[in-house]
């Protein structure tokens, strides 16, 4: 043994969505991992530096988290997430990041690994996590009950959050919906100033990805058929099913995600009756602009509510 | 009895003669022809279109205005890999945000993993039409297709070369050939006819040309409007251009699973629509020894920019330059002519050290 972690994971794109699953799925086998540390604006740098240009800022961001862990463990985990079926797709960015960072990091030396979730071609999640487990050194009997007990426990994780979620929103006061993917709501450098700041103006935040899957993929399907996007899906439909119980709804997105340039555009043309703002996050440094378009936002709210007269 | 349907598809690259010929033989449905592209078409797609979305949707959906202008009641978009597949949804409500009055055909919205449900699709075209006059139509198409990536690639791997000038218009005579076509004959005719006159031209090529190769993602490689007559440009400075990125070849020869196993070495797994051909046909190309692979692509492309660590690793290995054209709804083309002369001097000057 070396006495180096075997598997880095780094914190960013579908880790907001799959961590715990992954988390808990290594912990089950006994096999040591470590996380690089939460996004930050040197960690956006790097990475920036690092991955093409014209890339989109979630993807800037993980080549900078899995430039952090490179040395530190034996292997780099970059799972590929494809898809869940012909209907069910991920954006091709997630697809192509392992393959991305074996190229971009092709002189470190570093080891990755992967898992593929490809359902079309014969991998689909338990399979793939199977497959997974064999390759790390376990039976396919041991990974196959790791993968259950995770996915149980992000299961009933994705439910409290629900619950807490329906909570909230019987509370008085403005309500907010924040739509936009895990892992720009949730990374401390990207999202979560956002959130800090509707929390401090004393709006109640609430999230799209802290709804069920299930119901909110399905409210999506009728209203936007050929939507194949998993994660774009899910915010679609939350924004659906939320939006006459919420005042106001902020879209976040990073810059230049594909799937939400064109969903976002559709929201904007099919909602009505709820006012909308769209945030385009950046490399740019600096909360102000953000905060001055929030300020308005919240203001514009407080007037149709007829609390600033 | 409901009118003859007036079909429209947005114009890409040449590939309409073959769209029309499926629409008036297979399904006897009026075929209409958008206007070419022009700065027009891409102008109303920029201004009705979301900013950061791919420069294809914003030229196509300018070509369904233009399109719905010329006198079409019925528009269809293809399905595809990436963003692609929702091109239509989107575009049908901009087009009726803006007023207009038509029936859309997504094809996306048949593309379900069933195979008898892209079927359906074809009864909404025409209820009363053949399946056997669609199935033979289709195959002609195909034909078609082939034929015309053939002579395209013939053509501006060797115009470059022709002093006579006799080139272009052999290519042009049977382009308009394949649009007016009306039977499998006649395709096969102007195919025969374009390929003896070709042959009859004497060209002037040197021993070891300079070629290059020309990847990049589906619609502005294949479009020469879109790519500002990239191809053209190089065959006049006096380069072999190939293009394996076609219709014929990614589609109808596909093999991608197949590709996918001969690139393992710079990617395990698909990175997403285009990019497994991609890589292949750079490798294609650089095992060949071309002197340089041109990527062509639009701006905010997914799996292309996906691909571009890939191809920086495929360079160094092979040892082949590579430039990374983006294109956004520009129209002028000297910025383009700077960095292509740019790197012709360079690749002709790496040749003649190698010499």
């Amino acid at each position: 043994m070396s006495g180096i972690p075997v598997i880095g994971i780094p914190r960013a794109m579908l880790y907001y969505r799959y961590g715990l699953l992954w988390e808990r799925f290594f912990e089950t086998l006994g096999v040591s991992t470590i996380l690089s540390s939460p996004g930050n604006r040197e960690i956006l740098d790097t990475g920036a530096a690092r991955a093409p240009d014209e890339g989109c800022l979630a993807v800037k961001m993980f080549m900078g988290h899995v430039e952090s862990l490179i040395g530190r463990c034996e292997r780099i985990f970059i799972p590929r997430y494809s898809n869940y079926g012909t209907t069910a797709l991920f954006c091709t960015r997630y697809e192509a990041l392992y393959d991305g960072a074996r190229n971009i990091f092709r002189t470190s030396g570093q080891r990755f690994i992967t898992c593929n979730i490809d359902a079309q071609n014969g991998s689909p999640e338990p399979k793939a996590f199977e497959r997974f487990g064999v390759e790390l050194g376990f039976s396919p009997k041991e990974s196959h009950r790791a993968w259950k007990e995770a996915s149980r426990a992000l299961e009933q994780q994705k439910k409290a959050e629900e619950q807490a979620q329906k909570e909230m929103i019987r509370n008085p006061g403005i309500k907010v919906l924040v739509a936009g993917h895990s892992y720009v709501l949730s990374d401390p450098y990207l999202g979560k100033p956002i959130l800090d700041y509707l929390i401090s103006s004393e709006a109640i935040c609430l999230r799209t990805d802290a709804l069920e899957e299930e119901t909110s993929r399905r409210a999506c399907a009728q209203f936007s058929p050929t939507c194949r996007w998993i994660v774009s899906e899910e915010v679609v439909g939350a924004v659906l099913l939320w939006k006459d119980r919420v005042d106001g709804i902020v879209l976040v997105s990073a810059f230049p995600c594909g799937p939400d340039s064109m969903t976002n555009e559709l929201l904007i043309r099919r909602i009505r009756g709820v006012p909308v703002l769209t945030l385009n996050l950046d490399t740019q440094s600096g909360m102000a602009g953000v905060e001055t378009r929030l300020e308005s936002f919240l203001d514009i709210i407080r007037f149709q509510r007829g609390e600033m007269v | 009895m409901r009118q003859q349907r007036k079909v429209a598809l947005p114009r890409f690259g040449e590939y309409n003669c073959a769209l029309k010929y499926i629409v008036e033989q297979g399904f006897e449905a009026r075929c209409i022809l958008p206007p070419p592209l022009s700065r027009r078409s891409e102008d109303l797609g920029a201004r009705n279109s979301p900013d950061l979305v791919c420069t294809p949707f914003k030229t196509t959906l300018g070509s369904m205005i233009e399109a719905l202008e010329s006198g079409a009641d019925t528009i269809i978009m293809v399905p595809g890999g990436c963003r692609l597949n929702y091109f239509g949804e989107l575009q049908e409500q901009i087009l009726r945000d803006l007023g207009y009055t038509f029936d859309f055909i997504n094809l996306s919205m048949y593309n379900t993993g069933k195979k008898t449900d892209i079927l359906k699709a074809l009864k909404v075209m025409n209820p009363r039409c053949s399946m056997v006059k669609a199935g033979k139509a289709l195959y002609d198409a195909a034909q078609m297709v082939e034929h015309l990536d053939d002579i395209t690639s013939l053509y501006y791997q060797n115009c470059g070369f022709d002093p006579t000038g006799t080139y272009p218009k052999i290519y042009r005579k049977f382009l308009s050939d394949m649009y007016a076509a009306h039977s499998l004959s006649d395709i096969q005719e102007g195919f025969r006819s374009a390929n003896h006159a070709f042959a009859d031209v004497k060209l002037h090529k040197p021993h070891n040309p300079i070629r290059i190769g020309l990847i990049g993602d589906y619609f502005t490689v294949m479009d020469p409007f879109s790519n500002l007559e990239l191809e053209q440009k190089l065959a006049d400075m006096g380069v072999e251009v190939h293009r394996l990125m076609n219709v014929s070849n990614d589609m109808l020869r596909s093999g991608e699973k197949n590709k996918q196993a001969s690139i393992f070495r710079f990617s395990e797994y698909s990175m997403g629509a285009s990019s497994t051909t991609d890589i292949w046909q750079a490798q294609y190309f650089a095992e060949r020894g071309f002197d340089g692979l041109i990527q062509v692509k639009s701006a905010f492309c997914m799996p292309e920019t996906d691909i571009m660590p890939v191809l920086a690793n495929l360079s160094e290995t092979y040892k082949i330059p590579v430039l990374y054209l983006t294109y956004d709804s520009q129209t002028s083309d000297v910025g383009l002519m700077t960095r292509l002369e740019a790197f012709y001097d360079m690749v002709d000057m790496r040749k003649k050290v190698e010499r």
